[in-house]
C-alpha cells in the first residue's frame, strides 16, 4: 500500500488536513478525557477511534450528499411520511461513528486477546496479508456465508429480520440491524482479520470502501448497473430483491441474493436472482398485522422475544 | 527580509555539520503502520519506509553496537538491523510478544516485556532461547536492571505497580504500589534510585529500589511518559505525553531543571551526538521533531507514518 519513499510530497492535502483535524480532535477532547478519567492505558486506542469516528462522520455526510439526491430525483417508492426512515438514521450514526464497534471491541478483547494468547504461545503468527482486493473479496465470502444462516436458522433470522422488517428502505438501512447480529457479525470479521493478519490501515479502508457499497444498495434509488454491472457488485436493484417480500426470505434456501459486495457469490452457489424489479420491500407477515417494532428499543427487545419463539 | 532564509540556513547547516563525522541516519517505528523509516539526518528528509512487521514499538542497539534490534510485538520476533543502514539482516523468531525489550549490563540477560500477554520473559542472549517465563499482573511495560545485573525492574502499567524480578533465581522478589499508568523506568547513574514516569498523572515517581520505598515525586507534567539520556551522565530528559512539553532533569539533585515543546504526543527521544538537538517522535501527529535545546524551539518536523513510537539516532550522544 505504501511505495517506498513516501514523504510529506507523498501525501495529498485531503490527507494531510484530516491528519491535523485528527490531532486536534484527539489532543484537545479526547485525551484531556481520558486523563480525567485515568484511562491513559487506552490512549493509543483512543487515538484509533478517533480516526475511525472522524472518518465514519466523513463518509455518512458524503454518502449522503452523494446518495440522498439520488434518492429525489429517481425514487423506487414515494412515501407520505419518512418517519419510518428515522431510527435507519440512528443505527448508522451509532455503527459509523464508532459507538457499536468500540463496545463491541470491549465485549470482544478478552476472548480474542485470550485466543491471540494461545496462538501466540504455540507459535503461530498470522501472515502479514497485505492485499487489499483478496482481503476484501474473503471478508466479502465470510459475510455471504453469515447472511445466508442469518436466513437459514430461524432463532438468527428472528435477529436478522429487524433489517428486514423495514418497509420505508433507504441508504440508511443498511446498518438497521439487531445488536447481539451485529456483534456476531463484528466478531467473525474480526477473526477473518486476526486470521489474515491484515494491517489496520487495511481494515480501516476495507470497511470504508464496502460500507459505502452497502448504504448505496440499500438506497430508495431506481438504479442497476446493468445485465454485466449487477452481476459485478451488488446494485440497489439486486439487493432489492433480497428485500422484496414474498421473494427474499423464501425457497429452499430461504432467500436469493446474499451477497454485500460481490454477487458472484450467489451466481456460484445458486441463489442469485437477477429479477429486473423494484418490489415492496419488508417480510411478508408483517402484511398480515406482525408486529417488528418501530422505535428502536422495541425492535431490540421484539427479536428476542421471537427468539424465545 | 534576509533575516528568516539566513536563520534557516544556518539552523540547517548546523544540523548538518552536527550530524557529519558518523552515518547521518535516524531509524524510525510506525506501530500502527508495521513500517519503518529511515531519515537522512543531514537532509531532514525520510529517504526510506517499508514493511517491518507488526506493532513495532521499541528499538536498541546490540551490546557491540553492530546491529539494532527492532521489536515487533504482535509479530513475535526481534528484527536485527544493519545499525549504520537500517537493512533488515536477520529475524529472530518465537520471541513471544515483544514490547520493551533489554541486555542486562553484563549481558547476561535478554529481558523481554510482553504487555499483551501480561508476561516478563527472560531469554539466553546469545541463542535467544528462552529460559523463564514469568506471568505477571496486567500490561508490564518498560524495564530497568540493577547496576549489578542481579536484578531487573518493570512497570506494570494496568495495577500500577513497581515488580523487581532476580534475575538468578528467576521469580518476583517484591513489588511496590505507585502512581498510575506507570511507564517508561530509569536507573539513575549512582544505581540509587529508579525514575518512573507516571503517564496517568503529571510527575516522575522516584523509587528507592533498595530500601524498596517511594522516596519522592518530580512533577513534570500530564503524562509523563519515557526517558532519554542527555550523555553527560547528569541529566535526563522525559517526554510529557499530554501536556505536549519535554522536562530536563537533573538526576543527582532529582529535580526538573529546564523545560522545552514538544507539540503532538511526544513518545520517545533521541539526543544527538553533540548534544544540542532532541529528537523525538509525535505520535499524534505522525511526525518525527526536533527539539534545538539551546534555543528551545521546534527546528523541523519530518512526516512519518502512523503512530511513531520508537527513534534511534545512529549518531547519538553517550548512553550515560
Ligand atoms: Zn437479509
Ligand atoms: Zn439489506
Amino acid at each position: 500500500m505504501l511505495p517506498d519513499d513516501t514523504g510529506a510530497e507523498g501525501q495529498t492535502v485531503i490527507v494531510e488536513w484530516f491528519n491535523i483535524w485528527h490531532q486536534w480532535i484527539f489532543e484537545n477532547i479526547v485525551q484531556p478525557m481520558l486523563y480525567r478519567m485515568e484511562w491513559m492505558s487506552f490512549d493509543e486506542l483512543a487515538y484509533d477511534w478517533t480516526h475511525l469516528f472522524l472518518l465514519g462522520a466523513l463518509e455518512v455526510v458524503l454518502l449522503w450528499a452523494l446518495i440522498r439526491p439520488l434518492e429525489l430525483w429517481l425514487p423506487v417508492e414515494r412515501w407520505e411520511s419518512r418517519k419510518a426512515t428515522r431510527v435507519d438514521v440512528l443505527y448508522t450514526l451509532l455503527a459509523r461513528l464508532g459507538v457499536l464497534p468500540i463496545f463491541f471491541f470491549i465485549v470482544l478483547t478478552p476472548a480474542f486477546d485470550w485466543v491471540n494468547a494461545q496462538i501466540r504461545m504455540a507459535g503461530i503468527i498470522p501472515p502479514s496479508f497485505d492485499n487489499l482486493l483478496l482481503y476484501v473479496v474473503l471478508l466479502d465470502f465470510v459475510d455471504y456465508w453469515r447472511h445466508r444462516f442469518e436466513h437459514r436458522f430461524n432463532i438468527w433470522w428472528a435477529l436478522h429480520a429487524v433489517h428486514h422488517s423495514q418497509r420505508q428502505m433507504t441508504f440508511w438501512s443498511d446498518e438497521r440491524e439487531h445488536l447481539l447480529g451485529q456483534l456476531i457479525a463484528a466478531a467473525l470479521r474480526a477473526a477473518v482479520g486476526l486470521a489474515v493478519g491484515a494491517p489496520p490501515a487495511t481494515f480501516v479502508t476495507v470497511t470504508l470502501a464496502t460500507a459505502a457499497i452497502e448504504s448505496f444498495s440499500h438506497a430508495n434509488v431506481k438504479l442497476s448497473f446493468g445485465r454485466i454491472g449487477d452481476r459485478l457488485l451488488v446494485s440497489p436493484l439486486y439487493h432489492r430483491v433480497h428485500h422484496a417480500i414474498g421473494i427474499g426470505h423464501t425457497g429452499r434456501t430461504m432467500g436469493c441474493n446474499f451477497a454485500s459486495v460481490f454477487p458472484v457469490w450467489d451466481v456460484v452457489f445458486g441463489t442469485a436472482n437477477f429479477t429486473h424489479a423494484y418490489l415492496p420491500t419488508g417480510i411478508d407477515d408483517q402484511l398480515t398485522g406482525r408486529d417488528y417494532g418501530e422505535g428502536f428499543w422495541r425492535q431490540q427487545w421484539l427479536a428476542f422475544r421471537r427468539m424465545a419463539g | 527580509m534576509l533575516v528568516e532564509p539566513m536563520r534557516y540556513l544556518s539552523s540547517a547547516l548546523l544540523l548538518a555539520s552536527a550530524a557529519m563525522a558518523a552515518p547521518n541516519l535516524a531509524i524510525v517505528l510506525n506501530s500502527a503502520e508495521e513500517t519503518l523509516s529511515v531519515i537522512d539526518t543531514a537532509t531532514m528528509k525520510e529517504t526510506k519506509r517499508f514493511p517491518i512487521g507488526k506493532e513495532p514499538h521499541h528499538l536498541m542497539a546490540t551490546p557491540d553496537d553492530k546491529f539494532l534490534i527492532v521489536a515487533n510485538a504482535a509479530s513475535n520476533e526481534l528484527v536485527f538491523l544493519d545499525r549504520t543502514t537500517g537493512e533488515v539482516k536477520n529475524r529472530v523468531k518465537n520471541i513471544s510478544d515483544p514490547y520493551q525489550i533489554g541486555y542486562s549490563p553484563d549481558k547476561k540477560w535478554f529481558v523481554s516485556a510482553s504487555l499483551r500477554l501480561d508476561r516478563v520473559d527472560i531469554y539466553n542472549p546469545e541463542t535467544f532461547q528462552v529460559l523463564k517465563r514469568i506471568p505477571l499482573p496486567k500490561a508490564p511495560s518498560h524495564l530497568a536492571y540493577s547496576p549489578d545485573s542481579k536484578m531487573v525492574f518493570i512497570t506494570l502499567q494496568d495495577t500500577n505497580e513497581l515488580a523487581a524480578i532476580d534475575l538468578e533465581t528467576q521469580k518476583v522478589t517484591w513489588k511496590l504500589g505507585i502512581g498510575k499508568q506507570p511507564a517508561g523506568i530509569l536507573m539513575t547513574p549512582d544505581g540509587k534510585y529508579l525514575l518512573i514516569g507516571i503517564l496517568g498523572d503529571k510527575y516522575v515517581e522516584v523509587v528507592d529500589w533498595k530500601a524498596r520505598k517511594l522516596h519522592k515525586k518530580i512533577y513534570t507534567g500530564k503524562g509523563a511518559h519515557n526517558f532519554v539520556r542527555l550523555g553527560d551522565g547528569k541529566h535526563v530528559f522525559l517526554s510529557n505525553r499530554a501536556e505536549n512539553t519535554i522536562s530536563k532533569i537533573n538526576m543527582e539533585t532529582l529535580t526538573v531543571v529546564d523545560s522545552y515543546p514538544a507539540p503532538g504526543g511526544p513518545d520517545c527521544m533521541d539526543v544527538t551526538a553533540d548534544q544540542r538537538y532532541l529528537w523525538m517522535t509525535s505520535r499524534w501527529a505522525r511526525k518525527v521533531s526536533i527539539l534545538d535545546l539551546q534555543t528551545k524551539q521546534i527546528v523541523k518536523q519530518i512526516p512519518v507514518g502512523r503512530s511513531p513510537h520508537g527513534i534511534y539516532l545512529v549518531s547519538h550522544a553517550p548512553r550515560k
